[in-house]
């Protein structure tokens, strides 16, 4: 199967200090694949970089093996499928729950299927009904992931780049979110999921990818990468 | 008791004028990142063009004036946005302010060549006509100046909370990276934006100009300034919040002139600047984290 996102020695920094350094991944349609690392480690940078929010300083990025991502705007990647769960939600505070929806499917054409979409997503999310005219900003954080998920999903989106989707939620909600990453995955949509919750993301996950300071230092199935002796040091190590 | 009145009517009518002004800095502040010195000109270059557009049609009076000094500003606006604005997208605020600084003393100095630089006569394209509401007798041209400019700044607030490109413009004000990555054309709204702001400057500029019956190279130096501490004042995570500090220090002015006297009329503005950023860092309703 052809990849749908392939990154192949991926460098990126800030000023001159490398923050991505020679970075190589791809995922296939459908998969879910997850880089675990540590704070500092690149994550989020490679995710920018994806969406072309940051510059990268060399390598390249492909989606379908034929369209070069680093000459797109984000607004033309986002056209082609591509959608984002930005770490910490970052929702639009000011705006109700209602336009953060909307606005995760601003460029549909079709508004009668956008409506249809964004009923779809309340329905799927019942607390989310409760609250459609309240300002995102006033949100619980779980409720705030959920608007964050929902509003990636509005635009049926191919692949979700997903940044830290379980970071500062309570334990309860953590569980909820990752049985919900599963769910979207089973619905066919790839997942690029970017995760410090190294447990929970190899349960989910096809395929992991480890990442120290800029460098890709371990790659292969999850459950491979698990019962890995470096692994559980690191990431899985001390408590249960 | 009617005193009071009617300076809170007057304020009213010279503080919509600053509120318009007011949300033309806002908005490119808030949306493209960049502390507009032209904008108080383009108001400026708006009142001539409407001044020309009424000189050439005079059968068509006021409605042409309004159009031309609508179309006059947003073509300045659309001028500086691609000539000095996007290049400078994503560079520090303050290459931006400098560059807008310096189309802002052209556009002053070439108006005062082409014009003079002392007022000139404003074509009068309303009847000098009192009309009494109450106790409060306004002209008609404070009523139209007024009514103008509450239009603009309800239509403002529509867009912004009810259309598509409106919750875009407010998703690229609070975060611009998360809208271009959720299919905004950021590029595209910043410039609609910054010709939404000139054209409803430059409407508000000919209204004023028929209603002190004059223009002036320089006009935009006051209006600007005012609206500037309007913007500092409400903070500026909401633009409903800059269009009530705007009338709120036009009425405060009326206030001071009324109550006080007219020499300290200038000054009320920096003290209220001046007490509620020592208070209220943010302003009044909060602003965005930079």
């Amino acid at each position: 199967m052809t990849a749908l996102l392939q990154v192949k020695a991926l460098a990126v920094s800030y000023g001159v200090v490398p923050a991505v350094d020679g970075v190589s991944l791809e995922i296939k349609p459908g998969e879910l694949r997850v880089i675990l690392g540590a704070n500092g480690a690149g994550k989020t940078t490679i995710i920018k970089t994806l969406f072309g929010l940051l510059r990268a300083r060399a390598g390249e990025i492909s989606f379908n093996e034929e369209i070069d991502l680093l000459r797109l705007k984000p607004h033309q990647i986002h056209a082609l499928g591509v959608a984002w769960v930005p770490e910490g939600r970052q929702l639009w505070n000011t705006l109700s729950v209602m336009d953060n929806l909307r606005l995760g499917g601003f460029g549909m054409k079709d508004k009668a299927l956008l409506e249809r979409r964004i009923e779809g997503m309340l329905e799927r999310f019942p607390r989310l009904r409760e609250r459609h005219n309240q300002i995102a900003g006033s949100l619980s954080g779980g409720e705030q992931q959920m608007v964050a998920i929902a509003r990636a999903l509005i635009s049926a989106p191919r692949l979700v780049l997903m940044d830290e989707p379980s970071l500062g939620l309570a334990p309860l909600m953590v569980r909820e979110v990752f049985d919900l990453v599963r769910e979207i995955n089973a619905m066919g949509i790839a997942i690029l999921m970017v995760e410090q919750n190294a447990r929970q993301a190899l349960k989910v996950a096809h395929w992991a990818y480890l990442l120290e300071t800029g460098r890709i230092v371990e790659s292969g199935p999850a459950a491979e990468i698990a019962s890995k002796e470096s692994v559980q040091a690191v990431f899985l190590g001390g408590h249960a | 008791m009617e005193l009071l009145l009617q300076q809170l009517a007057n304020g009213l009518v010279i503080g919509s004028t600053y509120a318009v002004v007011a949300i033309g800095f806002a908005l490119a502040f808030t949306v493209l990142r960049v502390i507009n010195f032209a904008h108080p000109d383009i108001f400026m270059v708006g009142m001539f063009a409407g001044l020309v557009g009424a000189a050439q049609w005079p059968a068509l009076g006021f409605a042409i004036a309004i159009l031309a000094g609508a179309l006059g500003a947003c073509f300045v606006g659309f001028a500086l946005e691609r000539a000095v604005i996007a290049p400078l997208r994503g560079r520090d605020v303050l290459m931006t302010l400098i560059g807008t600084l310096g189309v802002a003393i052209c556009l002053q100095n070439g108006m005062a060549l082409i014009a003079g630089p002392d007022p000139v006569a404003y074509p009068a394209l309303l009847p000098r006509q009192f009309v009494d509401i109450g106790p409060v007798a306004l002209t008609l041209r404070q009523i139209l100046n007024f009514g103008i400019s509450l239009c603009l700044l309800i239509l403002v607030s529509l867009y912004v909370r009810r259309t598509a490109f409106g919750r875009a413009t407010r998703a690229i004000a609070e975060r611009p990276d998360v809208a271009a990555a959720f299919g905004v054309n950021v590029a595209r709204i910043c410039r609609l934006t910054i010709l939404l702001a000139s054209s409803m400057a430059g409407i508000a500029a000919v209204s004023v100009g028929v209603l002190y019956g004059s223009a002036s190279a320089f006009v935009g130096l006051l209006y600007g300034l005012k609206a500037f501490i309007c913007m500092l004042v409400a903070g500026n995570r909401y633009f409903e919040g800059v269009m009530v500090v705007g009338l709120a220090i036009g009425v405060i002015e009326a206030l001071v002139t009324g109550y006080l006297s007219s020499s300290l009329r200038d000054a009320a503005a920096f003290f209220v600047l001046i007490g509620v950023l020592y208070f209220r860092p943010n302003g009044l309703f909060g602003s965005y984290a930079a």
